[in-house]
C-alpha cells in the first residue's frame, strides 16, 4: 500500500505544485493574483473533454485547443477582474477573481452539465502491478509531465530574454518600466502563462479525478495552501511543498480517511502561517515605514 | 440612511406579519434578518477594519450547531441555547482571528477559507455529535410568527449597535488601523489586537444569526455552510455598502429577495452573484446605500469646501492659549533618551553604523544630515518600527529595546512621519480623538450597547481633541474629513495627533517641508513653547537650517549612517568633518 500512496501523493502533489506556481507566477509580476486559479484547472478539464470527447477530435488537436483556449482565459481573467484594480493596490482584484470565477463555474455548468463525467484515458486502463500494489500508466505520466513543465518555466524565467524581463518586474516594476518593459502586457502574460499550467494539470487530472464543473474550487485551495507553505515568492519552495502536500494527503486519507485529508492538509497551512508566514522557503517580507 | 428610511424600514417590518400570513413570505423575510444580522457583523470587520474572511460560514455554522445542540441534548430552551450560541463563536472567533490575523491580504483570505472547510469537513466527519451529512433535525421550535418578530428585532439590534460602535473610540481605532496600520500604532494602537477585537465581534454577530437560523428550520446540515454562504455573506456587505450602518439591510433584501424573483433562473445563480459581485467593486465603491446617498448629496448642496476662515487669520493668543498637557513624570532635567551603538543594515547595506543619541528632557535634540544618512531609518528604530541588528536603547531609564511601536508609543513616545499619514476617512477632529484615546479603549461590550460610562469617555475624549484643535488652529477644519486638507495642514494635524498622547518625547520627521516662510516661522514658536512650557522633549530631523539652528539644544549629524558630529549648535556649525559632508556641500 505505501508504494501506492506515494505514486498517488506524487501525482497529485505534482499537479497542486504546477497550478500553485501558476500563484506565484502572477504574485511575482503583480502582487496579485487569481483566486480561481482552481476554475481554470477546471476549465482546462472541460474544454479538453468537449473538444476530445465531445467534439471527437484526436488528442494531438484538442490538446493545443485547450491550451489556447485556457490563455486566453488568463488573459481575460486580468483584463477584466485584476487591471482595473492592479494600479489602485486595492484588494479588489481578490474578489473580482472570485466572482470571474464563479462565473465561469456556471457557465460549465451550463454547457457541460452538473454531473460528473469520466475522461477516457488509453493509461487508465490497465493497471500496472508491482507486488500488491497497481497503479495506472496514467498516474506516472503525472508527476513527470508535472515535474518537466515546472523545470521549464524555471528555465523559461531564468535562461529566455522574455523571461528575464519577466523576473525584472517582478524585481521593481518602476525601474523595468523605465527599461521599456511592458508592464501591463507583462501581467497580461503572466496571467496567461498561470492559467495555461491550470488548464495543463486539468487536462492530466481529468482521467484521474472525472471532470465536473465543481472540480475547480477544492483544487484551486488546495494549490493556494502549497504556495503558501512553500512560500509565495519561491518557485522550488511551491515544487517541494506541492510534492509534499500530496504525499501527506495520501497517506492520510490511507491510513486515516479521505474527509480528513482535507482537515490535516488546511490545518497545515494555518500552521505554517502562525509559525512562518512567508512559506518554507519565501522571502520574509520587512516593514517598510 | 436618513431619519425618514429608517423609519419607513421599521413600519415596513412591523407591517409585515399583519399584511401576510404566507408562512413563505415570513421566511423569506426571516431570512433576509438573518443576512442582515451576519452582515452587520461582516461589516465591523471588513467595511471598518478593513480585513477579509471568507470564512464566516464557519462561524455562522459554530452558531447553528451550538444552538442545535443545546437544545437537543442539554435540553435548553431557545433563550440560553442562542446565548451559548454567542459565547462559544465568540470564543471560536477570537482564536481563528489570534491565528489568522497575523498576516493580512490574501494570505488571511486563505486562513478564513481553510477555516470554513475545516468547519465543513469536521461537521460531516464527526457523526457522532453533528449528525454528520444528515444534520441534525426535530429541534424544537418557536412559532414562525414569534420567531418573525425575534428575529427582526435582533436585526434593529445589530444595527444599532454596530452604528453606536461606529461612533465610539473603539470605531475610530477600527478605521484608524484600516487607513493607516503605522500610524494607529505610533498612536499606542495594537493593530493585531483592534483587528482581533474586530473579527470577535463579528463572529459574535454570526453566533447569533446562525442560531436564530437554526430555530427557524428545526433542521440543519452541513450544506448551509459553505464557501458559498461566505462569498454571499461578503456579497451582501459589499452590493449594500461597505462601512456604512445601512449597507446590511440592503445588501440582504437585494440578494435574499432577488434568487426568490428569479427562481425560474435557478440555474444561473452564480452568473447572477459573480455579476453583481463586479458590479459592487466596479462601480459602486460604497455599495447601494453610499450611492444613494451621494446622489443625494450632490442634489442637495455642492461638497463641503473647507472654509477658509480661520485659516491663516488665528492671532498668536489664541494660537496658544493653553499650553499642552503631558505625561511628566515631574522631572524636567537630565537624560531621557539614550541610543548606544545602534546598528542596522539592510541587505549588506550599513544604514545605521553604531550609532549613539543622548536626548535630555525638555530640550529639542535635532538630527540632521544629507539625505540617506539615516536620519528617519533612526526615527524608525527609536519608535520601534525596525528592529536594529544590534545596539541598546534606555527610555526613562528603563530598557526600551524590541518594543513593537504601540509599546513604545505608550511609553510616551509620539511621531510624525515623512510623508503625513492621517486617517484620510476620518475627519480631522477624529484623528485627533484617536491619538487622545490611545490605547485607552474601554471594553467592547459597553461601545457597542453605548453605555453611560462609554458616552462620558467620549465626550471627554471629543472635548479634549476640540481644545488641542483649537490651540493649533486647526478648530476651522474639526469636521473635514482628513484626506480633504493640504499637505501643510496634514503635517500639523499630525502634529496634534501626536501631542494628543500627551508624549514625553516627540519626534518630527521634517514638519516644515514644503512649508511657507511664514509656517516655518509660526512652527519654530510652537516647538520651542512646546519645549518651554509644557516641558517636552523633541527629536527634530530636518533640512531647513535655520530652523534647526533656530531652535535646536543641541544637533546630532549623521552621514552614511554614522555619528560623525554632535554637540551644541554652534559647535557643529564648526566642525569641519560636518562642513565638509554636509554643509559644505549643501551652502
Amino acid at each position: 500500500m505505501t508504494l501506492q500512496l506515494i505514486v498517488t501523493g506524487l501525482a497529485l502533489g505534482s499537479m497542486y505544485g504546477l497550478v500553485a506556481l501558476g500563484y506565484h507566477i502572477t504574485w511575482a509580476t503583480s502582487r496579485t493574483m487569481n483566486f480561481s486559479q482552481g476554475h481554470a484547472v477546471m476549465a482546462g478539464a472541460v474544454v479538453a473533454y468537449a473538444a476530445f470527447v465531445a467534439l471527437g477530435l484526436p488528442f494531438a488537436l484538442a490538446l493545443p485547443v485547450t491550451l489556447v483556449a485556457l490563455a486566453g482565459f488568463g488573459a481575460i481573467v486580468e483584463r477584466v477582474a485584476v487591471r482595473p484594480f492592479f494600479l489602485r493596490a486595492s484588494p479588489a482584484w481578490l474578489l473580482a477573481t472570485i466572482a470571474v470565477g464563479i462565473i465561469a463555474e456556471n457557465v460549465a455548468m451550463l454547457t457541460f452539465g452538473k454531473d460528473a463525467r469520466a475522461f477516457p484515458s488509453a493509461l487508465m486502463r490497465r493497471p500496472i502491478m508491482v507486488g500488491s500494489a497497481g497503479f495506472y500508466p496514467q498516474e506516472l505520466l503525472v508527476p513527470l509531465v508535472g515535474l518537466l513543465l515546472m523545470g521549464l518555466v524555471q528555465l523559461f524565467y531564468h535562461r529566455t530574454p522574455y523571461g528575464k524581463q519577466l523576473k525584472a518586474v517582478a524585481w521593481n516594476p518602476e525601474a523595468a518600466g523605465l527599461m521599456g518593459i511592458n508592464i501591463p502586457r507583462a501581467v497580461m502574460t503572466s496571467y496567461a502563462l498561470s492559467a495555461l499550467l491550470a488548464g495543463i494539470a486539468g487536462v492530466l487530472l481529468a482521467p484521474l479525478l472525472n471532470v465536473a464543473p465543481q472540480m475547480g474550487t477544492i483544487i484551486g485551495l488546495k494549490a493556494f495552501a502549497v504556495a503558501i507553505i512553500g512560500g509565495l515568492t519561491s518557485a522550488p519552495g511551491i515544487i517541494l511543498a506541492g510534492l509534499g502536500y500530496g504525499l501527506v494527503e495520501a497517506f492520510t486519507a490511507g491510513y486515516v480517511s479521505t474527509r480528513a485529508r482535507e482537515i490535516v492538509g488546511f490545518g497545515l497551512v494555518i500552521a505554517v502561517l502562525i509559525v512562518r508566514p512567508w512559506g518554507l522557503l519565501g522571502e520574509k517580507p520587512s516593514r517598510r515605514v | 440612511m436618513d431619519r425618514i428610511g429608517w423609519v419607513t424600514l421599521a413600519a415596513a417590518t412591523a407591517a409585515v406579519p399583519f399584511l401576510t400570513s404566507n408562512t413563505y413570505y415570513l421566511y423569506v423575510a426571516i431570512s433576509v434578518g438573518l443576512l442582515t444580522i451576519v452582515t452587520a457583523g461582516l461589516n465591523v470587520l471588513v467595511g471598518f477594519t478593513g480585513q477579509t474572511s471568507l470564512g464566516h460560514a464557519g462561524l455562522y455554522a459554530f452558531g447553528a450547531y451550538t444552538a442545535a445542540l443545546c437544545a437537543t441534548r442539554a435540553g435548553l430552551d431557545e433563550w440560553l441555547a442562542i446565548a451559548m450560541a454567542i459565547v462559544v463563536t465568540s470564543i471560536v472567533g477570537a482564536a481563528v482571528a489570534g491565528a489568522a490575523l497575523r498576516v493580512s491580504g490574501p494570505y488571511l483570505a486563505m486562513v478564513t477559507i481553510a477555516f470554513g472547510l475545516i468547519v465543513e469537513g469536521v461537521l460531516i466527519e464527526w457523526g457522532s455529535v453533528t449528525g454528520g451529512p444528515g444534520g441534525i433535525f426535530n429541534i424544537p421550535k418557536p412559532a414562525l410568527r414569534s420567531h418573525y418578530w425575534t428575529v427582526m428585532i435582533a436585526a434593529a439590534l445589530a444595527l444599532w449597535l454596530t452604528a453606536n460602535l461606529r461612533r465610539s473610540a473603539w470605531g475610530r481605532a477600527f478605521l484608524a488601523v484600516k487607513e493607516s496600520e503605522i500610524a494607529a500604532e505610533s498612536l499606542g494602537l495594537s493593530s493585531y489586537y483592534v483587528r482581533i477585537v474586530a473579527f470577535t465581534v463579528s463572529a459574535a454577530f454570526a453566533g447569533a444569526a446562525g442560531a436564530l437560523y437554526t430555530f427557524l428550520n428545526g433542521y440543519i446540515s452541513p450544506d448551509s455552510f459553505t464557501l458559498q454562504t461566505s462569498i454571499l455573506f461578503l456579497l451582501a456587505l459589499l452590493f449594500g455598502g461597505l462601512g456604512r450602518i445601512a449597507g446590511p439591510v440592503i445588501g440582504s433584501l437585494a440578494l435574499t429577495l432577488l434568487p426568490e424573483l428569479l427562481t425560474r433562473l435557478i440555474d444561473y445563480r452564480l452568473i447572477l452573484y459573480g455579476t453583481l459581485l463586479l458590479i459592487s467593486i466596479y462601480w459602486l465603491p460604497e455599495g447601494v446605500v453610499g450611492a444613494l446617498s451621494r446622489g443625494r448629496r450632490a442634489r442637495a448642496a455642492s461638497p463641503p469646501a473647507l472654509s477658509p476662515e480661520g485659516t491663516g487669520e488665528v492671532t498668536r493668543e489664541e494660537e496658544f492659549r493653553n499650553p499642552l498637557p503631558h505625561r511628566s513624570s515631574g522631572q524636567r532635567e537630565g537624560v531621557l533618551l539614550t541610543a548606544e551603538s545602534v546598528t542596522l543594515s539592510f541587505g549588506g547595506v550599513a544604514a545605521l553604523a553604531e550609532v549613539r543619541l543622548a536626548v535630555y528632557r525638555g530640550s529639542i535634540h535635532a538630527v540632521i544630515g544629507p539625505n540617506g544618512a539615516g536620519k528617519t531609518t533612526l526615527l524608525n528604530v527609536l519608535s520601534g518600527y525596525y528592529a536594529p541588528d544590534r545596539g541598546r536603547l534606555v527610555l526613562e531609564g528603563r530598557p526600551a529595546d524590541g518594543l513593537q511601536p504601540y509599546a513604545v508609543a505608550r511609553r510616551g513616545v509620539a511621531r510624525t512621519f515623512q510623508t503625513a499619514q492621517v486617517f484620510g476617512g476620518l475627519s480631522v477632529r477624529d484623528n485627533v480623538a484617536v491619538g487622545v484615546a490611545g490605547p485607552r479603549l474601554a471594553a467592547v461590550a459597553s461601545a457597542l450597547v453605548g453605555t453611560p460610562g462609554a458616552r462620558r469617555g467620549e465626550s471627554e475624549f471629543q472635548g479634549r481633541a476640540q481644545a488641542l484643535l483649537e490651540s493649533l488652529g486647526l478648530a476651522a477644519f474639526a469636521d473635514h474629513p482628513a484626506a480633504a486638507l493640504p499637505a501643510g495642514l496634514r503635517r500639523k494635524l499630525e502634529i496634534a495627533r501626536a501631542l494628543a498622547t500627551r508624549p514625553i518625547l516627540l519626534m518630527l520627521d521634517e514638519p516644515a517641508a514644503g512649508l511657507s516662510p511664514a509656517e516655518i516661522g509660526e512652527l519654530d514658536r510652537q516647538l520651542t513653547e512646546l519645549r518651554d512650557e509644557g516641558g517636552l522633549a523633541i527629536i527634530l530631523v530636518e533640512h531647513h537650517m535655520d530652523l534647526v539652528m533656530a531652535v535646536s539644544d543641541r544637533i546630532t549629524v549623521l552621514d552614511y549612517g554614522r555619528v560623525i558630529a554632535d554637540g551644541a549648535p554652534e559647535d557643529v556649525r564648526r566642525n569641519p568633518a560636518v562642513i565638509e559632508a554636509y554643509l559644505g556641500a549643501a551652502t
